[in-house]
């Protein structure tokens, strides 16, 4: 690891979701950072622990009620947060675009973000991003090292054909995979820190940005369910089934 | 002009399969479409394509495209959508396209549909289901503009069939050197398997955290893949626990996989993982836990021990 | 009168929750029959913040009130099912950093206190004598100045915490015949020579919280060691026995709403003759106890930690909220047992644990008979 001056800032836009795991039964459906999206905290948090950044800033859109993650993540170590005052349904490309205006604002040295989101599965913000900056990309990534006075970032991606690493120039987008790290649980004490970090809040005529979402989602249903299908005793009545049944071997 | 320009995906040696799907989401959207091939050393590759009713075959050919980085690919692929006045540009769910395609349609102000299942017709425009939510949900979405970006699900789409006419092959001449050139490729992990892939298996066998270590992984696991000639998956668990590679995962996150036949060998069925296997015909689960959600889609379901069952159904397979 | 939470005291509430349902929520049989203590438990949840919540920032605390305080230890015993652990956090809270923090000088506080907030130190407090329980104050265990030492000798049981703390508070008394008056406290560290500790002690229930007993042989602790003044050792020990009487149970609340939340889940799964067995009315009125004993006892202890809050003296609200509390998690897990048969006396099921551990609250921190004295003696009897 090359020694040098710090990033000085990394920008790490959230996505309040739904809690994945709070399983069918929960009734009240209670929101929680997109755990990819804390994976990207938590990547932020220990690069500057490690003295290699100066400053984490996070970025949520959303109306007040999001607030709350937005305390869960100054709680977590970030340094400050914006929220970004717009209840709308965006969808990536509006949030790749309002995120320019942001990126535009700040100027991070790096923006890291979870890949998808867990609530949408559209995996699509980070590296909108990056093309409307016109920044390299990293996605999909499970290692992060920076190289050379932090003007260039190495990284490991996750792919299907596995593996694959690649260097990048800075400023970057990286996209957070699942491997990356374990992220902390908030604290008490964090969670008191948190109370005295300021929340920015601006909306997208403050950044001068327009935008209009331009996909739109018309309807949900629930998919056809699997039918279950039977038990079986052992493993000859298995062998039974898959070869008269099934026809499968 | 062509409605439609279709991104195949291959690994130098030869066309992904599954990246072919994407060509009947084109069929089903009406109208021309282009197959388009980006790399280095193509001329078998794209060879490989003519027969698939596409009105060309669009090659970027240059060593500057030997790997496939984001920005440059993404670069290409807006050019070349400009200049063929493409509508619908579209390719395979994977990690290739799904690196690739959302900065294409960045640079081509387009909005963007990941994961489409089906399309149906809706006010006279086109509406895309795709799943949301771990796949617990379907949405429906429209988009508006002249452009969109598309990636198709292959379980939800069938291979395109190759016919007798061949289409011309069409080499598409770009400026290399103003090409970005903030990513730099340094390695790719190579493990040499003799199994078939995952995503295009009729075969999946695939463990979760049951299965202790990587030893018994691959014995068991590995072990009843092989007797099937099938592939190996895993769970998000055990590829957490290092019992096998994270390109193994399928799951909301990982892979989605179709085959024929999926057996599951102590796993669970969190929704995460449900999300990549429900579209296989037929699904076998082998777990101790009566009560693992994962009984509830199974085809057939058997009680016990892994350890004990899995060498016994491997025996069994190999006496025929 | 105002039932509500804070915005504040919400979101530290809903912290806990979450802290204790991902990080707390593992297996306890195995260590319940092994006799483990969980190191790694422990320390998360000192990081977190548990063991500080009533100390003050400035020693490395939360500074929480006692009402936030004993809410959120509720919020643990809800999602954390190993009552070993939160007995010896409990321990560690009540008898080790509440004496330090009332009577320790600032030089004994800001040495121990940030350690024993964050978890790294682990504290106890040996009180209890072979021929000394109930009858606190007739202590063997003598403490004889010498130069700028005072010399320990004796023998201490039930320490809570014994095998595994680094700081002690032993109190002892230095003149047997002045009784209550001749006692006192000293912070005695693990590696203090003439300080042996026996391997930990078989118990019932509560099998995850290490106990030992505690022998002094010529053990020299050093002045400024002293906690408090000599002859203050029963002033303290009747204000920490009160703080641990008032709050040591608020994780028994939470247990006994996770009891009512599991019985309801099964009896209504549970069929029988057609039905679900919740539709039988000797079952459904077991919950109903169930729902009432936790509702009362949650109000005694917030009733007891408000008042405590408002610095009002809070004797026999502290005996009356033990005396309670315990007498209602015992009924409430015998139901929880009942509820469901044969099953309710298998390990597996994890209600015949929670019964062993819940016994134990009629007898430490004071039996229920000495819990009903002190109450008596209040109401002038």
């Amino acid at each position: 690891m090359t020694q040098g001056q710090s990033v000085e800032k990394i920008l790490v836009p959230f996505k309040s979701v739904p809690d994945p795991y709070a399983g069918a039964a929960a009734s009240t459906s209670k929101s929680v950072i997109n755990p990819f999206d804390e994976i990207a905290i938590e990547e932020a948090l220990q690069i500057r622990e490690r003295g290699e950044a100066t400053e984490i800033v996070g970025v949520t859109i959303g109306a007040p009620a999001v607030d709350e993650q937005i305390r869960a993540a100054l709680a977590m170590g970030i340094d400050r947060a914006v929220r970004i005052d717009d209840a709308r349904a965006l969808d990536p490309y509006a949030v790749a675009r309002i995120l320019r205006a942001l990126v535009e604002k700040e100027s991070p040295q790096v923006v890291i973000m979870g890949k998808q989101a867990v609530d949408d599965d559209s995996n699509q913000v980070g590296q909108m991003l990056a093309g409307l900056l016109g920044w390299p990309q990293a996605t999909f990534v499970s290692k992060i090292e920076f190289l050379e006075n932090k003007t260039r970032a190495r990284c490991t991606r996750e792919t299907d054909g596995g593996l694959e690493i690649v260097a990048i120039n800075l400023p970057a987008i990286i996209t957070t995979d699942l491997r990356l790290n374990e992220p902390r649980y908030v604290s008490l004490p964090g969670l008191m820190k948190a109370r005295r970090k300021p929340i920015e809040t601006l909306t997208c005529e403050q950044l001068g940005v327009t935008v209009r979402p331009m996909t739109t989602t018309l309807s949900t249903s629930s998919p056809t369910r699997r039918a279950a299908g039977t038990r079986v005793g052992s493993v000859e009545e298995l062998m039974a089934k898959l070869k008269q049944e099934a026809k499968v071997l | 002009m062509v409605e439609t320009l279709v991104l195949i995906e291959h690994d130098r040696r030869q066309v992904k399969r599954p990246s072919l799907h994407a060509i009947t989401l084109a069929q089903q959207l009406g109208g021309e479409y282009a197959l388009l091939v980006l790399g280095h050393g193509l001329d078998e590759i794209a060879a490989s394509l003519v027969s698939y009713g596409a009105a060309a075959v669009i090659v970027a050919d240059d060593p500057a495209l030997a790997e496939p980085l984001a920005d440059r690919y993404a670069t290409v692929i807006a050019e070349v959508a400009r200049k063929r006045g493409t509508k619908t540009l579209l390719g395979t769910s994977s990690t290739f396209s799904k690196d690739v395609l959302p900065r294409a349609a960045a640079l081509l102000d387009a909005p963007m549909v990941t994961d489409v299942l089906a399309i149906e017709e809706m006010d006279g425009s086109i509406a895309y289901r795709r799943p949301i939510n771990a796949g617990s949900m379907l949405a429906t979405v429209k988009v508006e503009g002249d452009r969109r970006v598309l990636t198709a699900r292959a379980t939800a789409f069938e291979a395109p069939a190759a016919n007798v006419a061949v289409c011309p092959t069409e080499r598409f001449l770009f400026d290399a050197a103003s090409l970005p050139n903030g990513v730099q490729f340094i390695s790719r992990e190579q493990r040499a398997s003799e199994r078939p892939d995952l995503t295009e298996s009729r075969v999946v066998v695939s463990g979760g955290r049951p299965l202790r270590d990587p030893e018994t992984f691959e014995r068991l696991v590995g072990g009843l893949a092989d007797a099937l000639g099938g592939a190996v998956g895993a769970t998000r668990a055990a590829v957490d626990a290092g019992m096998a590679p994270n390109d193994y995962q399928i799951g909301q996150t990982g892979k989605v996989v179709a085959p024929e036949l999926y057996i599951a060998l102590g796993i669970s069925g969190a929704i995460q993982h449900l999300a990549g296997i429900k579209d296989s015909r037929i699904i076998v689960a082998i777990n101790k836990d009566p009560d693992a959600p994962i009984f509830q889609i199974a085809t057939y379901g058997l009680v016990g021990d892994l350890h004990q069952i899995v060498p016994q159904l491997i025996e069994s397979i190999r006496r025929g | 009168m105002d039932f509500a939470w804070s915005e504040q005291q919400r979101e530290l509430l809903d912290a806990v929750g979450r802290f204790a349902s991902k990080q707390l929520d593992y297996d306890v049989i195995a260590n319940d029959r092994d006799a483990v203590f969980n190191h790694d438990a422990w320390k998360k949840c000192g990081e977190f913040g548990i063991h500080g919540l009533p100390v003050p920032a400035e020693y490395g605390g939360l500074g929480m009130d006692p009402l936030t305080t004993v809410a959120a230890l509720e919020r643990l015993g809800y999602a954390c099912k190993d009552n070993g652990l939160l007995f010896s956090i409990n321990a560690h809270m009540w008898t080790a950093i509440i004496p330090v923090l009332s009577n320790g000088t600032e030089a004994q506080k800001k040495k121990y206190l940030p350690g024993l907030c964050n978890g790294t130190l682990i504290g106890g407090n040996a009180m209890s004598e072979p021929n000394s329980g109930s009858d606190a104050f007739s202590l063997s265990t003598t403490a004889v100045k010498k130069g700028s030492t005072y010399i320990l000798n004796g023998s201490k049981i039930f320490v809570t915490n014994g095998p595994i703390a680094d700081l002690l508070v032993v109190f002892v008394t230095m003149d047997k015949a002045r009784g209550a008056d001749g006692l006192c406290a000293f912070l005695v560290e693990k590696d203090s020579p003439g300080l042996d500790v026996s391997k930990k002690i078989e118990k019932m229930g509560v099998r995850t919280s290490p106990m030992a007993e505690v022998f002094f042989t010529d053990c020299a602790v050093p002045e400024e060691n002293l906690l408090g003044k000599e002859g203050a050792g029963s002033f303290m020990f009747t204000k920490s026995m009160t703080w641990e009487r008032g709050c040591i149970l608020a994780s028994a609340v939470g247990s006994m709403q996770r009891l009512l939340e599991t019985s309801i889940r099964y009896a209504k799964e549970r069929r029988q003759g057609g039905q679900s067995i919740g539709k039988f009315q000797r079952v459904a009125d077991k919950i109903v106890n169930m729902k009432l004993r936790v509702q009362s006892a949650r109000h005694m202890l917030y009733h007891c930690a408000w008042l405590r809050g408002q610095r009002e003296p809070v004797y026999m609200e502290a005996a009356m909220a033990k005396l309670h509390i315990s007498d209602c998690w015992v009924k409430c897990c015998e139901d929880a047992i009942q509820i469901r048969g044969g099953y309710g006396f298998m390990v597996e099921y994890e209600v015949e644990r929670e019964l062993r551990d819940a016994i134990g609250s009629k007898l430490y921190s004071g039996t229920s008979e000495i819990q009903r004295s002190i109450i008596a003696s209040w109401l002038g009897l």
